[in-house]
């Protein structure tokens, strides 16, 4: 096949995934990162580059509207940044590592992308998100109350300005750090666990954990030093895509106006499903624990 | 009338305004040489080339394609007459906008604990990528 088959089918896959990312809630770059590694000629080490700039240009182009809007919080940031930092950027360094020292490594890259892409199908159908959590006074952990890490924003549908506390600070610092890790070892935003972090540990509105998610993936930019460091980065998968679901989200957004949002969720969480078994598979093939099936 | 009154962080809204800035010059400085890269003028590495070897890892395929093994971001910075080297600064770009975001939203911090939080992540940052490009 022609080399430029590629770029157009990354654009266009891209597309597809930008369109569908803002109507499901389900990031681009969880989808991105397993589908390409089965579908595209490209080594799991460029998708994993491509995908983590992905994820990070996304956070760049929404947060300075929710950080105006008040949906975002600042404070909570400043807090997990420091942490976020580096824990992605041992990530990218331990994936690198993984894939270019082993023999096999690429394999191994392959079954734990997998393992950890059925992790995030679990947390998506088992996790409920709560649209106001209740965070009494009492609730609110020494941490939050001497940082003054509170906030408010207007909520349309209620018409009027709602205020929220955090509760669970040190936890939640624990919990970011490895969620930091594994961001940066697979080039994945962390959008699929962040929001459950901060909405259900942290007592952050559904609208806030969503907003301040997206803040917090820009502080995994410094593990896309890592992948351009080693020479992981190629124009030719990393332009295309980018351009494609910036096009897409675009779109998304609209369609996300019209269409059923239950139904959309549930055909990605079941494409979510099949990218981590065929993971799976192609990373023990590799290994030679099973036959050549696929 | 009411969402006027929302009281927005000013760490908030400088972190916001340096953030706009810099991802549309990013995306534009990415996507502007890519242009010519893919009509094939003035490549470092030729897509012919790499569809050959972008299914190795990365330390093979910078060993056939280029007979080089990379550390750090010199093979952008010495070779920034060609257009995919010059697409990679986009790239550069877009890395360090949050850091200069969190830089302009220091001086708007109101408690000493934010200022330090801010700084530290920073200096994080600034190291991280440093030492990637040392390495």
């Amino acid at each position: 096949m022609d080399w430029w088959f590629w770029p157009v089918f990354l654009f266009v896959f891209t597309l597809l995934i930008g369109i569908i990312s803002p109507v499901s809630g389900v990031g681009g770059g969880v989808l991105y990162v397993p589908l390409a590694t089965v579908l595209t000629p490209f080594n799991v080490d460029f998708i994993r580059g491509a995908g983590l700039i992905m994820a990070v240009v996304s956070a760049l182009s929404s947060v300075p509207y929710l950080l105006r809007k008040g949906l975002a919080n600042i404070r909570l940031f400043a807090v997990i940044a420091p942490i976020m930092v580096i824990t992605s950027v041992l990530g990218g360094i331990v994936g690198l590592w993984v894939s270019n020292a082993l023999p096999n490594g690429k394999y191994y890259v392959k079954l734990l992308l997998g393992i950890i892409i059925l992790l995030v199908f679990l947390i998506m159908i088992t996790s409920k998100r709560v649209e106001f959590p209740e965070v009494r006074d009492e609730d609110v952990d020494p941490w939050s109350r001497k940082l003054g890490i509170v906030g408010e924003w207007y909520e349309p549908s209620l018409d009027r300005i709602v205020q929220y506390k955090i509760k669970n600070l040190p936890v939640g610092m624990i919990m970011f750090g490895v969620i930091g890790f594994i961001a940066g070892m697979f080039g994945l935003g962390a959008g699929w666990a962040n929001v459950p972090l901060l909405n259900l540990v942290m007592g952050a509105p559904i609208k806030v954990a969503t907003a301040t998610s997206m803040l917090i993936i820009t502080a995994n930019a410094p593990a896309i030093g890592i992948y351009l460091a080693k020479g992981a980065v190629l124009p030719v998968v990393v332009v295309p895509s980018i351009l494609g679901i910036t096009i897409g989200a675009r779109i998304g957004a609209k369609i996300a106006e019209i269409i059923r949002p239950a139904f959309v969720r549930w055909l990605v969480i079941g494409v979510l499903f099949l990218a981590g078994v065929l993971n799976i598979i192609k990373g023990l093939e590799g290994l030679g624990y099973i036959p050549h099936i696929i | 009338m009411e969402e006027r009154k929302i009281s927005v962080d000013p760490m908030a809204l400088a972190f916001a305004k340096v953030m706009t800035v810099f991802t549309i010059i990013g995306i534009a400085v990415m996507v502007a040489p890519s242009i010519p890269y893919f009509m094939g003028y003035n490549q470092y590495i030729s897509l012919q080339m790499a569809s050959k070897y972008w299914n190795e890892s990365t330390v093979n395929f910078w060993k056939h394609v280029k007979g080089i093994t990379v550390h750090g971001y010199d093979w952008i910075f010495t070779n920034l007459e060609y257009t995919d080297c010059q697409s990679m600064i986009g790239v550069l770009l877009l890395m360090i906008t949050p850091l200069l975001s969190m830089i302009a939203a220091i001086p708007k911090a109101d408690q000493k604990a934010f200022k330090l939080l801010l700084l530290l992540a920073a200096i994080e940052f600034a190291v991280s990528m440093i030492v990637k490009g040392i390495l």
